[in-house]
């Protein structure tokens, strides 16, 4: 039996390595050879692949990368090592179902299959994005105001009471206690007193985190994440985060979001090195559910085509070997307020519920700018719910989903970041102005009329 | 073997990130009256201009560049001092000081954009992650920089980029120094609003402005 007193042994005694050769000579180069090895290809015209074998093998190389390179510690520059029964135990112990929230909406969180007839479960919110304070409430109650989303992951905050939050220092306390207080607020004024949270994103390092273990704040039916750095590496503040949720008792959920480009390689090994992240993160934070974030190294967006092959793959390889509670990540490059989200919110969305994830967002623009609203989220639950509904296959969907980033694939780099909250919804009332409203309709139609989708 | 085959396989040598090969053929280009600077501009500085290309076309990826950069040092520690020797001068290289800022360990795309640095011929100074800003201006202060560039993926680290312009300021060294910020929730608009001189939405155009900003303000 691993347990996180284990971690910390294996974080002060495993094999001591610089940094940069864990970098380079473990992760780098395995992740070559794997990919090599394994002859995994990435076809950027089948997004959403029909091949089991290849996510069996995704599924092997990535066990494989796990046992052979572990976790790098920074802080003690020593790996944490596991075995394969400790990589096992975590699989086999691995909830399958969970349940969030309380009462009236609490939801059964689940492992998700492919191609899986049962509706997903949708986490709305502009997740990683930096929300003025002032907006922070009305934009919150925008999601949870929507009956399709069934928990919250909204962005932190950046400044509070007038002052600029920095990293590691006392307002960010403050902070994170203020985002879980507006978002206390927003669920009572929603109707939805008992809305799981994903929170705690003003806590960059572990000072809000710690001071966010109350039932004033967080319940133990929510959840706050927990990041493996890139690529294969953590820290004492994120082991710090899952001591102190793990005593508390709410939920710690893993975020893996290695980079394409970055030292895992390209997409083929950078899907490799998700299946190891996932194993290494349920042995190491014994999170009860996890993340997947591809990050594009140049347009970050999850809806690139590279980062939606890996969701693709990863879902996949994982949902047949190792079915894990996992959400898929739906980051758009365009903001609220423009065609292009739409786009790319339906790709990036139907390529999750088809392959084994739940979708989490949309953040809009990356997070870069807080444009971004309840009802893109909508569009996003509406695009899942009739997906399942109508019972595409992998086929189906690659077909779909190549259609839809054909649409705006080619202008990612100079992406329409739409307009900021307060001009898209009357925060007053929080209900969506009708020019907003009004394109939201349109662009349904047009989707629905591109796919033949019953969104 | 002729010039222009020696500095192809100069090229070659720091596309494949072959360290031996190159410092191999440094010495060769040297062996054949090759003038020092014509082997650096033309041989490595060509195939550190492939990797960049392939990098931005996600032909390679970060360890590739890495391994790029080295192969080219390892010529550069042979070709340099022979330069210095011949009289003929040394490359004018400009100096970057790098680092991802205050608060933050998230170093990827600081890396890349260093890596990318290097290939286009800038000395750079990286000083990690979660750097104080005050080791950022004294490094430069040591090295005679002329950037002083800083990342960051946290929007709570992004108020020590202004701390860093405004320390420099209290210093009475900002004109000393092209600020140059960036990073995942970095905005254009918001780097001007704190009064950097530049910012890259990704390593590719943080390069060309360094390029752009250096011609502009300091004439080189």
């Amino acid at each position: 039996m691993n347990s996180i007193w284990e971690v910390i042994d294996k974080a002060e005694t495993g094999p001591y390595m610089e940094e940069r050769d864990f970098d380079l000579k473990v992760v780098a180069k395995k992740c070559r050879e794997l990919v090599k090895e394994y002859e995994i290809r990435f076809d950027p015209n089948e997004i959403v692949t029909t091949d089991d074998s290849m996510a069996d093998d995704v599924y092997e190389a990535g066990m494989r990368l796990a046992l052979e390179a572990g976790i790098y510690c920074i802080n003690t520059k020593r790996i944490i090592k596991f075995d394969e029964s400790e990589i096992k135990e975590g699989i086999l112990s691995a909830p399958k179902e969970l349940v969030i929230g309380q009462g009236r909406d609490s939801r059964v969180l689940y492992a998700r299959g492919i191609e899986d007839s049962r509706r997903p479960i949708i986490c709305g919110g502009q997740a990683g994005a930096a929300i003025p304070e002032e907006w922070y409430l009305p934009m919150s109650i925008s999601y949870m105001k929507e009956p399709l989303i069934d928990m919250i992951n909204n962005g932190g905050l950046a400044i509070v009471e007038g002052r600029k939050v920095r990293t590691n220092t006392p307002l960010e306390i403050q902070a994170t206690r203020r985002e879980l207080t507006m978002l206390r607020e927003a669920a009572a004024r929603a109707g939805r007193p008992g809305i799981s949270f994903i929170a705690g994103e003003s806590s960059v390092s572990v000072l809000g985190d710690l001071a966010i273990a109350s039932e004033r704040y967080m319940r133990p039916s929510d959840a706050h994440l927990v990041a493996l750095l890139n690529e294969l590496k953590t820290d004492y503040d994120r082991i710090s985060k899952v001591v102190n949720f793990t005593e508390y008792g709410a939920f710690n959920v893993t975020l893996v979001d290695p980079i394409i480009g970055g030292y895992a390689g390209g997409p083929e090994g950078v899907a490799v090195c998700f299946i190891a992240s996932f194993l290494l993160g349920r042995a190491m934070y014994r999170s009860e559910y996890h993340v997947c974030h591809p990050i594009h190294f140049r347009y970050m967006s999850t809806s690139a085509v590279e980062c939606m092959w890996n969701l693709n793959i990863v879902g996949q390889a994982m949902a047949r070997n190792a079915p894990f509670i996992i959400m898929g990540d739906v980051w758009t490059s365009a903001g609220a307020g423009s065609e292009m989200i739409f786009y790319e919110i339906g790709a990036n969305t139907i390529t999750n519920v088809v392959t084994g994830t739940h979708p989490l967002g949309v953040s809009a623009t990356n997070g870069k700018y807080p444009h971004a609203s309840g009802l893109e989220t909508r569009f996003m639950a509406e695009v899942a719910v009739a997906a399942v509904r109508s019972k595409l296959n992998r086929k189906g969907a690659n077909d779909l989903v190549v259609k839809l980033a054909s649409e705006y694939k080619d202008k990612m780099g100079k992406p329409d970041i739409g307009r900021p909250f307060p001009e898209l919804y009357d925060v007053n009332r929080v209900i969506p102005k009708p020019e907003w409203n009004a394109l939201y309709l349109s662009m349904k139609k047009k989707i629905s009329e591109l796919t033949g989708l019953d969104i | 073997m002729n010039h222009e085959e020696i500095l192809q396989n100069l090229a070659d040598s720091v596309i494949s990130g072959d360290e031996e090969k190159a410092k191999d053929f440094a010495k060769k280009a040297l062996e054949a009256g090759i003038d020092p600077l014509t082997a650096i501009n033309e041989g490595l500085m060509r195939g550190m201009s492939q990797v960049g290309d392939d990098f931005s076309k996600l032909k390679i990826y970060l360890p590739e560049v890495m391994m790029a950069a080295e192969a080219m040092k390892a010529a550069l520690s042979i070709l340099e001092p022979a330069a210095l020797q011949k009289g003929t001068g040394t490359l004018k290289k400009s100096k970057v000081v790098i680092g991802t800022i205050t608060g933050d360990i998230h170093d990827i795309g600081k890396n890349i954009v260093a890596m990318l640095l290097r290939a286009n011929g800038f000395e750079v100074y990286d000083l990690g992650r979660d750097v104080p800003i005050d080791d950022l201006i004294k490094k430069a202060e040591e090295v005679g920089a002329d950037i002083i560039a800083a990342s960051t993926l946290l929007s709570t680290s992004m108020p020590y980029m202004e701390d860093l312009i405004s320390l420099l300021k209290e210093r009475g060294l900002r004109d000393k120094y092209i600020v140059m910020v960036g990073g995942g929730p970095v905005t254009r608009e918001w780097a001007a609003s704190i009064g950097a001189d530049g910012y890259g939405d990704d390593g590719e155009e943080a390069v060309k402005v360094a390029k752009e900003l250096l011609q502009r303000v300091k004439g080189k």
